[in-house]
């Protein structure tokens, strides 16, 4: 290979996704280091070690995917789409119980989640389905049955594990892929009102008082038990007393008394906004939105449907996880327990988004072939 | 693909208005930032320096056990433990040294305790001594300043007022471990934590929910010193914040009559053994025993290794109950239903006489009878009355094992009962496949000899044994045995009511059943019953006794008196029965391990039982059945006198006649 061809390699390599992905992460990792360093167990507080190490191994894997020729992913969907399916039934017939919940299979030391899998696979499926099947005219609701088949059928594997949160979010990637594929906005108003109604009547007169907060804690299984409010206030708290600059890094209170319970994973934002404030929020919050909006442009700079489809997909599960993850712990929204893109500590996550990465960069890349 | 750029640009206004929802979304999340972090900021912030906002968790009180009757079972008694959270502890030193003075215990102890509990939050307790005294709960209380971090916990431990007599039948709480605490959230949907005390044997394990009530909570400020400032009903900062009322548990209303089971504790008294009383018409347990037993309040007042290890190192087992955890050889008591199953099947009829000497030759093989000279001539009420093993050897040799098997199984044997209790066993009827299945080998018909007089493979529970003979003192249904009446709130609102429940009704002709039920009368009432002398008075005992042979003997052995056996090798002595006869009641079992005969050691024990019962539920049908017994007593008395004299009488004038006139001249 000459120097030119590096070079023009290097110049037609798109690296703002990797870079604002490891921007990102490293505002994670030292905002773990600091929620867990005065842990009392040596296990967490080497905790940051770890994901610095499964960061770079994501990191390696969404590099190499991002050599792939998109057309790939186009070629191979529905093989995914069908693999990703067969492991969840594997995994609800023999899976690995943690928690409560099956979610794993054993493949020798790893473990493989197979709903992580399922995002992507399904981006992959809708692309495919949507750019091929009257792209040209809007969607009513006909066009909406099998895509919705699709969707429900990993959907219902998910929920039986039963990890509700995922299933959650790939309906929502599916709603966001779809309102991108123009999605009527008649059938929208239909589809809202009878969300709206259904949800209503059953919630009003179907559900008794303990199976309302049965699905609460369905929800969200590692609740506190001094009851679903306390996690909510002590991130409140700690989110509050930040204010405008925040105490300063490594000077969390709440979270180096322990305070709160999940402090790693899905309340990582707390910490960061105790220790940096609304100024510190207000960066990795811009972070975030530059991300987003990189993802827009590229879905509108793609020359085909298919491609341009998946970016919208990849964005959304993106976009999904900061927000609900952001909401919960500022007390917006009931706690779900998603982790934050880059942010919470957690191997499978870190995995699909460094994929989904990887993926975007690839599209990219390829997108002045022709 | 070409052309497809057009396409994608279809799209732009859908890409843009998505665009534009994300910046409306981080608009909310950065408006509730501000809101939080400037504008309440500094509200939070100084919340955060000087106050904690801890939940106080109130224990919900364990619900209480009563008898049958609503006499109190249990009692809930405030104890006190001596704790340390370790966030609040300063001046660690001087305070510890200062505990140790209170506590009377050595400084390294108290940090070797705080090392071993470093693992944990900061904010969680770390218990150093329980059950500590009034005196040095209000030492610490009045020296709080000069400690800071320690405290007292106040708990309740649950204490049993009848002590041993319920050990096995009510349970016992004690503090729930990490291996149970997945299973039991799973079991119960209920968050359980550690340190919260669980039922763990007995009634308070299974409905330890019930029992359980719900904890609650209340939010308090507590200072940097981990002192309590005020409670928090409602705040500006907090509206969301809602404390929790505690609800306590409910309370249960036991089948069980106090004074039965007293009666049974005391008879079993130094034995080692079982006994079951049961309402035959309900299938409502009166008593229930096992012995030997443990003291069950220790367990919640925290248990000492000492007295943890002499449970579980005694060899007779102590903690298990004998009633549904351990399966007998019923012996003889099983004649029953083997003479049902060859009535039933037309093997003998009723008054049909067989002739029985001692032995019964099978092959090469001789089967002894218990009695060395046998008992000639045999119908089945003498069968039963003298436990006539060569009767069953010969009607055993034409009964079909699988045949047995269904007969017993109609009773309930070989079954769980299905009583509410954790643990219960099965007991084991043999049949056919089920020796193929277990050996690979096909049905011997010795081993049916073995089986008809209850040896062998043949084994069941105590509380088995009361529910067969319950169901042949009320006609032939087959119960449900239950322990709990009901269940009510705190407000004395019912919450469960347990009813009677049949199980299945067997199919033995009445005729059938009522030739037994004579011969089982005959046990206790006929002067050459084998419970004769252990009948008891003003019962009309109806019933069966049970030697079983803990392992197979030489001729030598059986013959033995079994009192001078080593103690290991006695027979077990097994007594079932039902009261009164002509109007049954109640059905009691009793099994005395290495108690040797089922008359001298199981027999009195359900005869105390019984007469507890009839004394204090029917007393004025006892003391009528008293006197009439005291009466046939008097005129059998008389009888014999007569029948003596008049025998006399007559030897006495062959005698005159033998000796011819001489007397006549005296006379």
């Amino acid at each position: 290979m000459n120097r030119s061809a590096i070079v023009d390699f290097l110049k037609r390599y798109d690296f703002t996704f990797f870079g604002i992905s490891l921007a990102i992460f490293i505002m994670g990792v030292c905002n773990l280091y600091s929620a867990t360093h005065a842990s009392s167990s040596e296990v967490m507080a080497g905790l940051y070690k770890v994901q610095t190490a499964k960061f770079f191994l994501s990191f390696i894997l969404g590099a190499a995917i991002s050599f792939i020729t998109p057309k790939n992913y186009f070629r191979y969907s529905y093989f995914f789409y069908l693999v990703s399916v067969i492991l969840l039934i594997l995994v609800l017939v023999l899976g690995h119980k943690g928690m409560g919940a099956q979610r794993w299979i054993l493949l020798g030391p790893v473990r493989l989640q197979p709903s992580e899998i399922t995002k992507i696979a399904v981006i992959l499926v809708l692309g495919r389905w949507y750019a091929k099947t009257n792209a040209d005219k809007e969607l009513g609701f006909k066009a909406l049955i099998i895509p919705a088949l699709l969707v429900f059928i990993p959907t219902i594997l998910i929920v039986a594990e039963p990890d509700l949160g995922t299933g959650l979010l790939v309906v929502l990637i599916f709603l966001v892929v779809s309102f991108y594929r123009r999605l009527k906005w008649r059938t929208i108003g239909i589809l809202v009102v009878l969300g709206l109604l259904s949800g209503g009547v059953m919630y009003k007169f179907g559900l008794k008082e303990y199976q309302k907060k049965r699905i609460v804690t369905f929800l969200n299984p590692g609740a506190d038990a001094r009851g679903s409010g306390y996690n909510a206030i002590q991130s409140k708290i700690a989110i509050g007393s930040g204010q405008f600059l925040g105490k300063g890094y490594l000077k969390s209170s709440q979270a180096s008394l322990n305070y709160l319970p999940e402090n790693h994973t899905d309340f990582v934002f707390s910490i960061f906004n105790e220790e940096h404030g609304f100024l510190g929020s207000l960066i990795l919050i811009s972070l975030y939105i530059i991300l987003l909006f990189r993802f827009i442009w590229l879905a509108q700079s793609v020359p085909r449907m298919f491609d341009s489809i998946v970016v919208i997909g990849i964005m959304s599960l993106f976009f999904w996880h900061t927000v609900i993850n952001m909401g919960m712990v500022m007390g917006l929204m009931p706690i779900v327990g998603l982790p934050l893109p880059m942010m919470s500590y957690g191997g499978s996550s870190l995995l699909t988004f460094g994929i989904c990465t990887g993926m975007a960069t690839s599209i990219s890349n390829a997108r002045n072939l022709f | 693909m070409f052309g497809e750029d057009d396409l994608v640009r279809q799209h732009k206004g859908r890409a843009d208005l998505i665009g534009n929802i994300i910046i409306l979304c981080f608009l909310v999340i950065l408006a509730r930032l501000w809101y939080l972090q400037v504008f309440q900021g500094e509200l939070f912030h100084k919340f955060s320096i000087e106050n904690r906002l801890r939940p106080e968790v109130i224990k919900a009180p364990r619900g209480m056990i009563f008898s049958r009757n609503s006499q109190l079972l249990t009692d809930n008694i405030p104890r006190f433990d001596a704790i340390i959270v370790p966030q609040y502890l300063k001046n660690r030193t001087v305070t510890l040294k200062k505990l140790a003075q209170v506590l009377s215990m050595t400084e390294k102890n108290i940090k070797a305790t705080l090392k071993k509990n470093r693992g944990q939050a900061r904010y969680r307790p770390v218990t150093i001594k329980k059950n500590i005294s009034l005196k040095e709960v209000s030492i610490i209380e009045t020296e709080n300043s000069k400690m800071p971090g320690v405290r007292v916990n106040t708990f309740i431990s649950r204490e049993y007022r009848d002590g041993n007599a319920g050990a096995h039948l009510l349970g016992y709480i004690s503090e729930i471990n990490q291996r149970q605490l997945p299973r039991y959230r799973k079991r119960d949907s209920y968050d359980y934590k550690l340190g919260d005390f669980i039922g763990q044997a007995g009634i308070e394990e299974k409905f330890d929910l019930q029992l359980r009530g719900d904890d609650g909570y209340e939010f308090v400020e507590v200072d940097a010193r981990g002192r309590m400032r005020r409670n928090i009903r409602s705040n500006k900062l907090f509206p969301g914040i809602e404390n929790k009322p505690v609800k306590p548990g409910n309370n249960i209303r036991l089948t069980i009559d106090r004074d039965m089971q007293m009666s049974a504790f005391k008879a079993l008294e130094e034995k080692v053994g079982s006994a079951v009383a049961v309402d035959i018409k309900t299938g409502e347990i009166l008593a229930m025993v096992s012995r030997p037993a443990f003291d069950p309040t220790n367990f919640s007042k925290g248990l000492t290794k000492e007295y943890w290890n002499s449970l579980v190192q005694d060899e007779r087992n102590p903690l298990r109950d004998r009633s549904i955890q351990e399966h007998y050889a019923p012996g003889s008591t099983f004649k029953t239903f083997t003479a049902i199953a060859a009535l039933e099947e037309k093997i003998v009829s009723a008054e049909q006489e067989l002739k029985c000497g001692g032995t019964y030759r099978l092959g090469r093989r001789v089967y002894h009878d218990w009695r060395r000279g046998g008992h000639g001539l045999t119908n089945v009420y003498k069968a039963l009355r003298r436990s006539v093993d060569v009767y069953f050897y010969q009607i055993g040799v034409q009964l079909d094992i699988d045949d047995l098997a269904r007969y017993a199984k109609m009773f309930g044997f070989g079954e769980k009962t299905g009583i509410s209790l954790s643990r219960e066993i099965p007991g084991l009827i043999p049949t056919r496949e089920w020796k193929l299945k277990k050996s690979g080998e096909e049905w011997q018909l010795g081993e049916t000899l073995s089986c008809v007089i209850g040896q062998s493979f043949v084994l069941a529970t105590p509380l088995q044994l009361a529910m067969a003979y319950a169901t042949i003192a009320n006609g032939g249904t087959l119960l449900r045995p239950y322990l709990i009446k009901e269940i009510f709130s705190n407000s004395g609102e019912i919450i469960e009511r347990y009813e009677p429940k049949e199980v299945g009704k067997i199919k033995v002709s009445p005729k059938n059943l009522r030739a037994v039920q004579k011969g089982l009368y005959q046990v206790a009432n006929h002067p050459r019953g084998t419970a004769y002398w252990y009948r008891g008075k003003g019962l009309k005992m109806a019933g069966k006794t049970g030697t079983a042979q803990v392992r197979s003997m030489s001729k030598k052995e059986l013959f033995a008196r079994c009192e001078e056996m080593p103690y290991k090798d006695r027979h077990h002595g097994i007594f079932v029965g039902y009261i009164p006869f002509d109007n049954p009641k109640i059905a009691v079992s009793a099994v005395v391990e290495h108690g040797c005969h089922g008359s001298s050691a199981a027999a009195p024990v359900v005869r105390d039982i019984a007469t507890t019962y009839m004394k204090k539920y029917y007393p004025n049908e006892y003391k009528k059945n008293v006197e009439a017994q005291n009466k046939e007593y008097v005129r059998q008395l008389r009888e014999k006198k007569r029948k003596q004299e008049a025998l006399e009488r007559t030897k006495k004038e062959e005698e005159i006649i033998e000796q011819g006139p001489a007397f006549q001249m005296g006379g």
